[in-house]
């Protein structure tokens, strides 16, 4: 710079916002440890405890583990929707406060998609709803509901609006005229099935297959048969 | 329906895609990588020792808010290491582009070096606005100053940071090279211009 003449403040307002320098590799690396190892504890939720000895020797084990499930969509024009995708959104924070209870039902919460209540566990399970976020994914609203326990356990209810995509790959249960797939994905435990014609996408932290099945097939919220 | 900038818990995934940003507002304060590195790993650190709320995308301010406190205490304990002058090649490997713009390297090393010459209040407001990026408002309210305060350190950083890289005047050089000394009485080698 010695031999040009003085910059201006403007030149060097100029300069300084157009530099890019990038933090070393080493740092990045670091601040992604760090970030894995508190998350947890920081998102107030519990370390995802993958229940491997539920589903140790179980003969779905590879299929469930591998199962990052494409979810093709019958129509919108953007990017189909991934089921990858919808669980991520059941991990992200809430945006919004917790729905209330139905006072003209309670069974159900005041948030629905598509006229698919989001349903209310407190009284039955225990499981109060904590907090809600909407996203759009894919063409599609997203609406997530979580709820927690007493035991700090979560869970990240999605349903998606619209056509019902197709879903393969996991374990299949079928209880009560209803298909449950059953997969991990994102390191946790999902369920996906349909509500009246609408992909429910259901993940647990500290959540086992057996509780996740029974809050999705709870008789009371009018499930359907899955596709 | 879709989310208003209501209070929600940060998201610590959320961090990462600042490290850059951070690094470079660190490094600018510092003026050291060395320094900047251990700065932006502390604010890390104290950002995820606990839930934090925030309002809407308000993570960069916040981050700055952090990045100031964990600053100013570090000065304060006097914790940090010296300063070590950075070598090109350092500088260089901190550039995403290495190779074919060495000298644009340099002058970044420089004009962080200078910006971490100035007063503490004076590096942070320029840090705040034209490093990290964020308007006067957030600026304000991350340094915990009024609007307006901000403005004036600001303009006072800029035109110390112009005044400082400002090259000595022709007439004094060639005086300078006459007497075979610097400024500072150093004799000035003979490679010098």
């Amino acid at each position: 710079m010695s031999n040009e003449p003085p910059p201006t403040e403007a030149e060097i307002v100029e300069f300084v916002r157009s530099i890019d320098a990038r933090a070393p590799r080493e740092l990045h690396e670091r601040m992604q440890q760090l970030v894995a190892e508190r998350a947890p504890a920081v998102s107030g939720r519990r370390p995802t405890a993958i229940r491997f000895g539920l589903l140790a020797g179980a003969p779905a084990l590879a299929v469930a583990l591998v199962a990052v499930l494409v979810v093709s969509l019958a129509g919108g024009g953007s990017s189909p929707l991934t089921l990858d995708q919808t669980v991520a959104l059941t991990l992200r924070p809430a945006t919004m406060v917790a729905p209330d209870e139905n006072p003209h039902d309670g069974m159900q919460l005041m948030v629905s998609v598509d006229g698919v209540p989001f349903p209310y566990w407190e009284a039955s399970f225990g499981f109060r709803a904590t907090g809600e976020r909407v996203d759009r994914a894919g063409g599609r609203n997203v609406t997530t509901v979580f709820y927690a326990d007493s035991h700090h356990d979560w869970l990240g209810y999605a349903i998606v609006s619209g056509t019902p995509p197709q879903v393969g790959g996991g374990r299949v249960i079928d209880r009560g005229g209803t298909s449950y797939r059953l997969l991990v994905a994102h390191g946790t435990n999902v369920v996906t099935w349909l509500r009246a014609g609408r992909l429910c996408v259901m993940s647990g932290h500290g959540v086992g297959d057996g509780t996740l099945m029974a809050l999705a097939s709870w008789h009371a919220m009018g499930t359907t048969f899955a596709s | 329906m879709l989310a208003a900038p209501l209070m929600h818990t940060l998201d610590p995934h959320s961090l990462t895609k600042h490290v850059d940003r951070l690094y470079r507002a660190a490094w600018a304060l510092c003026g050291s990588r060395e320094d900047a590195e251990d700065l932006v790993q502390e604010t890390f650190a104290r950002v995820l020792s606990r839930p934090r709320m925030i309002r809407g995308d308000d993570e960069l301010y916040y981050l700055m808010r952090v990045l100031r406190n964990t600053f100013l205490t570090s000065l304060r304990t006097a914790s940090r290491r010296p300063v070590t002058a950075a070598t090109l090649e350092d500088v260089v490997a901190a550039d995403p582009r290495p190779t074919n713009r060495p000298e644009r390297a340099f002058e970044v090393q420089e004009v962080y070096a200078t910006i971490a010459a100035l007063p503490d209040d004076f590096r942070l407001a320029l840090v705040a606005v034209d490093v990290l990026g964020l308007s006067y408002r957030e600026a304000a309210r991350a340094l915990q100053v009024r609007e307006a305060t901000l403005t004036t350190r600001l303009f006072r950083a800029r035109k110390q940071v112009a005044e400082l890289l400002e090259p000595p005047e022709r007439g004094q050089v060639a005086e300078l090279h006459r007497e075979g000394t610097d400024a500072s009485g150093v004799s000035i080698g003979e490679g010098m211009s």
